[in-house]
């Protein structure tokens, strides 16, 4: 198999191809007064707006351009927002002041999880009291990332720290209590990804139980389910990597068939990037992750289309100047690796974007710097067209989000988004500036040299076996840190500008061990009343592992009984447990 | 030094970079790799006998998971045994404070540098080896211990040779053969309840003389009171194997120590012929992978002539059939009816990996 180099060839080829038609335009005068026509046709259609103070500008912002070729250029090479190849937006808007009117997306996502699932609900229902629509984003704990439960030796001391514990179809729904899951306004995402299977089979459970059996096909939201980073590079891998990505594709399967609105998989750069990968690297392992699925999904029988869009992708903004450009060269690599190697249609070659400000540029030293850090991330996020952000809180260096932090992180987005004029007015401030655009360039050159790395060592899962990308990730992060050391890699209030003086105490959220016992109690509770039922379930949930069924539609049985640690041992004992590559 | 990252820990990512610092000022590090339980750090403290554990922790739960590391080298007799760590932010220092009277030397609070920690394991835990007067082979640490003697140049016999099997397995980078061991220690033992499996496992040293020992944190079924696994760096030999291999592997094949099976995997070997004099092994495996087959030159067929049996190993990959009847062929030719068992190490209960231990237990 050689789709990356396929898909290098293709996005050459298609460079060549603007260029192509740049010059036939330049050549034939024909040609070259149509395609002026058609850019002033164009630059009617765009609306101005009035900014309160009373300026009036366009919402989009086109070149000035006087000259066929240039247009062709323009219009091939960037693009217009929504359109082939998408390099500014993968949507025609963005950005719209979120009360202003239904066709507007919001892109703020709240994401919260600690303690326990009351806790955890708790805090949903704190954040989601003022917005409109109700999109929650779920952190688990240790364990149950894990695929363990919180009665197994060894794991007291991280049940429900920097994320909600869950074990039980019980817990899950207490977890979204108070909230209509089949609402079209309410969404879920859960980030996990190695018990992504039965946790999503747990969510399911839980909304047939408050919602009645049909809810599954009501459900919206996204799993993260990305098994090939956490393999290369987050680690919270439960089985041997051709039984985790059957179970994930049992679940996209499943997704695809019989839950239409559910996004079954979020292809994750972000992790890839906190472990220590460049940009480029980030982009590069990420984007051909998201290839791998494709041909991965295609060879379990489903039709492009019917999958491509609702794959999304994850990425990390920190403040190196590649990211600037880089959502806009992933869109653009995406679009022509889809459309030209895989032949989806408009809808799937659009690359969905969430991005996340980067954990690993904040610091403890002077932690309240962190707010700019994450501003500025923000900013480049939005400069890149992303389509939904998650801030950090400033001091995730040392807790789980204080309610203060959250709250600041979440306004930060507000106030770029809302109470700034960069993005409410023209909503594609600085696209296609000389600047960007030279940055765009150099990343993609980049991301396409690691792609023909990656292709001579035969493709993904070959080089993720010889452990390429964790090699290159664990050098880039070592890099990293010496720079930080060295000072090659300015970081303030730590090898610049620091200070002496010691640091305030941190405000800590920490659970109590009583909590923690709350916890182990009720799931020793759930495992006495199904003690009777449980082992039958889980007979039948090994004998379709062994026969080849679809898992995850015997997982939505299965947890009715069975607590996620049962489930993840039975699943052991049958395929074995995941060796990592260190 | 022993690096693990604790039971449901996210990253690795700043033990990795620990790792290397370490490796580069001249220190061999044993990576038990990330999500282990505190008896596994224990058990492999206690295997590998390292001077320190270093722990890195980011996910909470630190207190206790220290405390019981710490209670747990005490309960296995080697309190003297250093523990170091860190977490960023995550540990405060008040959390230090508590967490050094329960036992934990050090804690590298956030800003803490790469030289501050080198420089302290350097100074705090450089050791004088001595033996014992009683080696108690039979106990992990007092074999253990005997180990490190015979790498420091100790010249202490064996007084038996016992009934284990020894196995030597060699083959290039990337063959599989950690995943091949580790998937038949997990078959040998659930098919001999009792039994006792040792494996010595080697790795390259650098030109700083550290070194990074990472094959604990693959074999994730080694991880067992009946399996006895000790890490060893190359120290400058070629080869694939450690100066003190052969007396180490003297004394694991000996009656003292009671093993019933002995598996010895080489540093992965490039153009030589197997690293396995005679008297060394009883069995030698020769792990190939699939592309192998496809390019094998002159300089191969002298490793096939060696082994006594040729593991082809990757066998779900594509071109893994040709790559097979390639070897065959080879062999054929040099020494027909020498056994190709073709395997799937990576898979669970793979009947190849099964029929090799078949193989071992006749032959």
């Amino acid at each position: 198999m050689s789709t990356l180099k396929d898909i290098t060839e293709a996005v050459r080829r298609f460079n060549d191809s603007v260029e192509e038609r740049v010059a036939a335009v330049r050549v034939d005068r024909i040609k070259g007064d149509e395609v002026m026509a058609q850019w002033q046709a164009i630059r009617k259609t765009v609306e101005v707006v009035e900014t309160p103070t009373g300026l009036k500008l366009p919402r989009l912002a086109l070149p000035e351009l006087d000259e066929a070729g240039a247009v062709v250029r323009f219009l091939h090479g960037e693009g217009l927002p929504g359109v082939f190849p998408y390099v500014s937006s993968a949507y025609p808007e963005l950005y719209l002041d979120p009360l202003a009117g239904p066709r507007s997306e919001e892109p703020t996502r709240l994401f919260a999880g600690l303690g326990l699932a009351e806790d955890t609900n708790e805090r949903f229902h704190l954040l989601t009291k003022n917005q409109r629509s109700h999109r929650m984003s779920t952190a688990f704990d240790g364990p149950t990332l894990y695929g363990m439960d919180s009665d197994e030796p060894g794991v007291f001391g991280k049940i429900g720290e920097g994320g909600v514990a869950i074990d039980t179809v019980e817990d899950m729904e207490k977890l979204y209590a108070g909230f209509d899951l089949t609402a079209a306004s309410t969404s879920v995402s859960m980030t996990i990804n190695g018990p992504a299977p039965t946790i999503l089979a747990m969510f399911v459970a839980a909304a047939k139980r408050r919602f009645g059996t049909d809810a599954q096909a009501k459900l919206r939201g996204t799993v993260q389910a990305d098994i090939l980073k956490e393999v290369q590079a987050q680690n919270e891998v439960l089985f041997p990597v051709e039984d985790s990505l059957r179970f994930l594709l049992d679940m996209c399967v499943h997704c695809v068939e019989r839950m239409p609105r559910w996004y079954p998989v979020s292809i994750s750069g972000y992790h890839i990037s906190q472990a220590g990968a460049t940009p480029v690297q980030q982009a590069a392992f990420t984007l051909s992750n998201g290839f791998a699925y494709v041909e991965m999904l295609r060879a379990r029988g489903l039709e492009v289309d019917t999958f491509a869009p609702r794959l999304s992708f994850f990425l990390d903004c920190s403040l190196d100047v590649e990211f600037v450009a880089l959502a806009r060269v992933c869109r653009k690599l995406w679009a022509i690796g889809m459309r030209d190697v895989f032949g989806a249609t408009e809808r799937g070659q659009s690359f969905k974007l969430h991005t996340q400000t980067s954990g690993r540029s904040l610091v403890s030293a002077e932690f309240k710097n962190n707010l700019t850090r994450t501003a500025l991330e923000l900013l480049l996020a939005c400069l890149n067209g992303t389509n939904s952000c998650h801030s950090n809180s400033a001091d995730e260096p040392f807790t789980t989000p204080t309610e203060e932090y959250a709250r600041l992180a979440s306004h930060a987005q507000s106030i770029l988004l809302e109470e700034s004029g960069l993005f409410r007015h023209t909503m594609n401030l600085l696209a296609g500036s000389p600047g960007m655009k030279q940055v765009e360039r150099a990343v993609e050159q980049a991301i396409l040299a690691e792609f023909e790395t990656i292709d001579r060592l035969g493709g993904v899962l070959e080089a993720m076996e010889q452990r390429y990308q964790r090699s290159s990730i664990q050098a880039a992060g070592h890099r990293y840190e010496r720079q930080i050391l060295e000072g090659a890699r300015p970081v303030i209030g730590v090898n610049r500008y620091w200070n002496d003086d010691p640091p305030p105490a941190p405000v800590l959220v920490r659970i109590s061990d009583e909590r923690k016992r709350q916890q182990v109690e009720r799931l020793g509770d759930f495992k006495r009343r199904n003690a009777a039922v449980a082992p039958a379930a889980l007979e039948r949930l090994t004998r379709v592992v062994r026969e080849g069924g679809n898992v995850f539609a015997e997982l939505i049985e299965t947890v009715e009984c069975c607590s996620l640690g049962q489930v993840t041992e039975a699943l052991q004992d049958t395929v074995g447990r995941f060796r990592p590559l260190v | 030094m022993l690096t693990a990252v604790p039971l449901c820990d996210g990253h690795d990512s700043a033990i990795t970079a620990v790792n290397l610092e370490l490796i580069r000022h001249g220190v061999e590090v044993v990576y038990l790799g990330f999500h282990r339980s505190v008896a596994d750090i224990v058990r492999a403290a206690v295997q590998e006998d390292v001077a320190a554990v270093g722990i890195s922790s980011y996910n909470g739960g630190h207190i206790e998971f220290f405390r019981e590391v710490a209670a747990g080298l005490k309960a296995s007799g080697r309190p003297e045994i250093g523990l170091f760590g860190g977490g960023g932010g995550t540990i405060t220092p008040e959390d230090a404070e508590r967490m050094h009277a329960e036992g934990t030397d050090r804690i590298f609070l956030a800003g803490a540098s790469f030289d501050d920690m080198t420089t302290y394991v350097r100074e705090r835990y450089q050791r004088t080896l001595a033996l014992p007067e009683r080696i108690e082979v039979r106990e992990p640490a007092g074999l253990a211990r005997l180990i490190s003697c015979l790498e420091s140049g100790a010249d202490i016999p064996p007084p038996s040779r016992g009934p284990a099997k020894v196995v030597g397995i060699t083959g290039p980078g990337g063959a599989g053969k950690t995943t091949l061991i580790d998937e038949l220690t997990r078959q040998y033992l659930a098919s001999h309840p009792g039994h006792r499996v040792a494996i010595l496992s080697h790795d390259p040293s650098t030109l700083h003389q550290g070194a990074l020992l990472g094959d604990r944190a693959t074999m994730v079924y080694a991880q067992d009171d009946r399996v006895f696994l000790r890490s060893m760096a190359t120290r400058g030999r070629q080869g694939g194997l450690s100066p003190a291999t052969e007396p180490v592997l003297a004394w694991l094949s000996s009656a003292e120590a009671g093993f019933d099976l002995v598996l010895v995997e080489t540093v992965g070997i490039g153009q030589e012929a197997l690293p396995f004099p005679d008297v060394m092994v009883d069995r030698r495996i020769l792990v190939m992978n699939t592309d192998y087959g496809a390019r094998l030159q002159l300089q191969k067929i002298a490793m096939l002539e060696a082994a006594d049996v040729v593991a082809a190993n990757k066998q779900d990959r594509p071109g893994s059939e040709a790559a097979a009847m390639e070897i065959r062929r080879h062999l054929d030719a040099l020494a027909a009816g020498k056994p190709l068992i073709r395997t799937v190490a990576s898979r669970h209960e793979d009947a190849g990996v099964a029929a090799l231990l078949d193989y071992l237990e006749r032959s």
